[in-house]
């Protein structure tokens, strides 16, 4: 009996810890402590990372494996791909959007990485999030003396102050400039337009599972903040909480907006699988009391611009929808052709959003 | 009348049973007896059809066994083996009541509830009634199993070692409920035994079995001797018939 | 003579009055579940709703809160029965739809088709599927059984060989999958009475509920079998018969239960033994009274669930384990009688 129970908890445990494992937004209460430059600045700079912790690199940075596609869109951006030796497995299901990084090796998935493929690259850093892969990455790989530099760029607030490390790990300072002025002059454009705002629309943010929402310490909920909605799980006290669909009704949100994690949202020219998604939230039992339904505000949003260095993009457009007569103007739509154009070197195509 | 005829069994490559033949009449009591490995509960299997022979026809009042089905059969025969239920969760009187299972369909009628409760009095049973089968001594239990195979109502009664690990008051018990059943209500009971004093006690007939075969068959006088207990058994005895049923006193074991 | 008889139905009368009392907890747990809710139809307005036929009550009612009490009740009274019937055929005290590895199976199966039927949710694709694992791990462990010696141990040793195996191969889905699919199974592994409907229901009713009779007609089979297959086959039961309907018919009742509701684990296991301490081992009550405490204690840890931290919900294959455990340690603590 006692070893069943123990198989039991044993079971819930393993679920917990591989959910918490899967949902890389959980909050991490870091503060970015910026750079702090050695008097040998040409040799090595200490930097905080996003564990907060000091991290030494050498410069310059020469070759790097980078397992995050988060990081490689910075990369990108910061016009550095060049130096890019190795990424992680996902990227090759991608490779329309990585024209210039599909033919590189790949080594392993981004949280549980293959060491020996990384050591055999002979990079100089690998780049990767601040809790994936785990803690033991640092022990194996520095006896090789490669450098681990765990940076997030999926939380808006704090995408830029990583940008401005990257770009002084990369030299490439000016690049980051550009990056972070232009988001800066985006937001800015954003938060003054919703400054006056008074009324904040009641939002249900769901997340990729049916009835699962985001809680404060999701990225869910700080864009749809940013973005001037209210979200009706502010209260809650964890990030992922499963609810009923009877709260939801209860609440009568303004808006429902739906995050899916479609893989291959660039390569897609028909918004059908949006649309089926965005379907089935239509079709639930009495749902069509909620007046997000009747006002036909239920929006499908995909994981690419609604976390990472696009979340501007996502923020955009939920606050066209949260407020579409102060944003009458405002295409979310050029910002993005504009963004892809001037940072990532390639033209727009893909379907993001729906409706 | 119960009629084995020609009953053959083979497990793997060892032939169990070799061309048995047995003939039981009712109101009599058969003791089958024979060293260890001999045949007897194999032998007991096969007619209630827990195993099934390789060869032969078990005939139970001229209707041929292999013909019926395991409700008929179990209206006609009764069966009680020798191991206890390890576990058996239910209280006594459920275990009796089981004996009826052949004549309920869900619900135990009034007759069912009647038989179960005469028999338990009967048995002496009545005290323990309403108790967990678990709770009970070894001889209870065996008491409760044998009510059970009463209870079932059949003319043939097969009991497998029925005696084994009971104490003396109880091993006596037994065999006395087992034989004034039969007298009274003209039943036939067949048992496997190795007690040789007990089957001769209460047996009309005996038959000895040595490695699957029939060795003989008869009266106790005539089977219980010190020649049959030789071969059979490579055991030197002495037998006292002074008693008028004979009586074995094991001396030594021969080589 | 008199007397036992008496005594005898007396003792009857009790399991009868016991089941009873169940059928009320229940229902009074249901008037419970059917008036908690975030919204503001409270005690009163639910009754009413019940027999309106529109408007906002009507709807959160008919369409959020019944289905979910329904399923609650099906999922409990469904893995208690297939857990009861999985331990008299096997007669092991330890086997239930999960420690055989079976609801691990079946979810696998539930799994597989929630992934591959990509896109077009299919609720006979989902059903069928569980079923169909679910009878192949069932027959695994009944050939297990039958072929080598069947101990207790080596059952439950093969049951959790196959639950490591088909949690392996869900893992497999994850590493695999998408994000999208890593949640659907890391959500469905979770267990969540949110997503169903009531084509859901009607679908898994007719797997649960159509095993029930015939289950109950067995109800002496199951009995006899306790007392060994010697005993079982000379009393007139077709012991490899039952054994291997009652299986196909217990797997059914399982991947039913669980198809659309995810891991709901500790139920199939407890209920049958908190019956049998309660009233014994005899199956034509056990039977009913254990799907009755399974339905309880399901709808119980629902709507525990839903409020110890609303509005957010715990998951309820985590509550059922949270309410079921004390309670049948409690239950383990105190009984007197040795049922297994």
């Amino acid at each position: 009996m006692k070893k069943l129970l123990s198989v039991q908890v044993m079971v819930i445990f393993l679920f917990c810890s591989v959910i918490s494992a899967d949902l890389p937004a959980r909050a991490l209460q870091w503060q970015a402590g910026g750079i702090t430059a050695d008097k040998n600045r040409e040799k090595n700079i200490r930097i905080k990372d996003a564990m907060g912790r000091s991290v030494e690199v050498g410069l310059p940075v020469k070759r790097m494996v980078v397992l995050t596609s988060d990081a490689l869109e910075v990369i990108r951006a910061l016009n550095a791909e060049n130096l890019v030796v190795g990424v992680n497995s996902g990227i090759a299901r991608d490779t329309l959007f990585w024209p210039g990084l599909k033919d590189k090796p790949t080594v392993g998935r981004w949280m549980e990485p293959n060491y020996e493929l990384i050591v055999d690259l002979n990079p100089d850093i690998v780049v990767g999030y601040a809790r994936h892969p785990a803690q033991d990455m640092e022990k194996k790989l520095s006896p090789f003396g490669i450098t681990v530099l765990r940076l997030d760029f999926y939380k808006i607030r704090t995408l830029l102050k990583e940008v401005e490390i990257l770009g002084r790990i990369l030299e490439r300072e000016k690049e980051a400039g550009q990056l972070t002025g232009w988001y800066r002059k985006k937001m800015n454009f954003m938060q003054k337009r919703l400054k006056d705002i008074n009324d904040r629309p009641d939002v249900y943010v769901e997340s990729y599972s049916k009835h699962q929402t985001t809680g404060p310490g999701s990225g869910g909920h700080e864009i749809c903040v940013l973005a001037g909605g209210y979200n009706i799980a502010s209260n809650f006290s964890i990030p992922y909480p499963q609810i009923t669909p009877e709260w939801v009704l209860a609440n009568n949100p303004h808006v429902i907006i739906k995050a899916t994690s479609l893989s291959n949202c660039y390569a897609m020219s028909r918004p059908d699988p949006l649309k089926s998604i965005r379907n089935e939230i239509m079709s639930r039992p009495a749902w069509d009391n909620i007046r997000a339904l009747q006002d036909d505000k239920v929006y499908v949003m995909a994981s690419d611009i609604w976390t990472g260095p696009r979340a501007i993009i996502g923020t955009s457009y939920m606050a066209k929808w949260f407020h579409p007569d102060i944003f009458r103007n405002f295409d979310p739509e050029k910002l993005h052709k504009e963004y892809l154009r001037k940072f990532q070197g390639i033209k727009y195509q893909g379907v993001y959003v729906y409706p | 009348m119960l009629h084995v005829q020609g009953l053959f069994f083979r497990y793997k490559n060892i032939t169990v049973l070799k061309d048995v033949e047995i003939g039981l009449n009712k109101g009599e009591i058969l003791s089958i007896v024979g060293p260890n490995g001999a045949g007897k509960t194999t032998l007991l299997k096969s007619i209630v059809r827990i195993v099934k022979p390789d060869k032969g026809t078990i005939l139970i009042d001229g209707k041929d066994a292999s013909r019926m089905n395991r409700l008929n059969l179990a209206k006609c025969i009764s069966y009680v083996p020798q191991a206890l239920p390890s576990k058996f969760p239910i209280s006594v009187f459920d275990a009796v009541l089981m004996g009826r299972r052949p004549y309920i369909v869900w619900k135990p009628s009034k007759k069912d509830l009647k038989v179960v409760a005469d028999l338990l009095k009967s048995m002496h049973l009545e005290s323990v009634a309403l108790r967990d089968f678990d709770q009970l001594s070894g001889g209870q239990k065996q008491k409760v199993l044998l009510a059970r195979a009463f209870a079932q109502d059949t003319d043939y009664l097969l009991l497998d070692e029925p005696t084994s690990n009971l104490d003396l008051k109880h091993q006596m018990e037994v065999m006395e409920m087992i034989s004034g059943m039969v007298k009274k209500k003209g039943m036939a009971a067949m048992l496997a035994m190795h007690d040789l004093n007990l089957a001769s006690r209460f047996s009309d007939t005996i038959m000895m079995l040595n490695a699957g075969k029939v060795f003989c068959t008869g009266e106790p006088s005539q089977v219980i001797t010190v020649e049959n207990i030789k071969s059979v058994y490579g055991v030197e005895a002495r037998v006292n018939r002074n008693s008028g049923h004979p009586y074995i006193l094991p001396i030594r074991p021969l080589n | 003579m008199e007397d036992i008889c008496q005594q005898y139905q007396g003792v009857t009368g009790r399991k009868i009055s016991f089941i009873i009392l169940l059928a009320l907890v229940l229902f009074g747990v249901s008037i419970i579940a059917l008036s908690q809710g975030p919204s503001s139809v409270g005690f009163r307005e639910s009754f009413a709703a019940l027999f309106q036929d529109s408007g906002l009550a009507h709807g959160i009612i008919w369409k959020l809160r019944l289905p979910r009490i329904v399923m609650a009740i099906m999922v409990g009274c469904g893995l208690a029965l297939a857990g009861t019937v999985f331990q008299a055929i096997l007669r092991n005290p330890l086997a239930s739809p999960y420690t055989l590895g079976i609801g691990w199976s079946a979810g696998f199966g539930a799994v597989m088709a929630i992934i591959f039927g990509a896109g077009l949710y299919n609720e006979y694709l989902i059903a069928g599927n569980a079923f169909f694992f679910a009878l192949l791990s069932s027959f695994l462990i009944l050939g297990i059984a039958k072929f080598k010696r069947s101990t207790p141990e080596t059952m439950i040793l093969a049951g959790i060989a196959i639950m490591f195996l088909f949690s392996s191969l869900s893992s497999l889905f994850q590493y695999m999958g998408t994000m999208e699919e890593v949640h659907e199974i890391v959500f469905w592994f979770f267990g969540s009475l949110s997503k169903v409907g009531w084509k859901e229901i009607s679908m898994a009713s007719v797997m649960i509920l159509f095993p029930i009779p015939i289950l109950l007609k067995w109800s002496w089979d199951f009995n006899l079998l306790a007392a060994g297959d010697e005993s079982a086959k000379a009393l007139g039961v077709n012991v490899d018969a039952i054994r291997m309907l009652g299986v196909v018919l217990a797997s059914l009742v399982t991947a039913g239960a669980i198809c659309f509701t995810g891991v709901i684990g500790f139920v199939g296991l407890v209920s049958p033994h908190i019956t049998r301490m309660v009233i014994g081992g005899d199956h034509r009550f056990l039977l009913p009274a254990s799907a009755l405490v399974g339905a309880v204690l399901v709808l119980t840890a629902d709507i525990l669930g839903r409020a110890l931290w609303a509005p957010q919900v715990i998951p309820i294959g985590i509550v059922t384990s949270f309410v079921g455990v004390p309670f049948f340690f409690y239950l383990l603590m105190k009984k007197t009688r040795e049922y297994w």
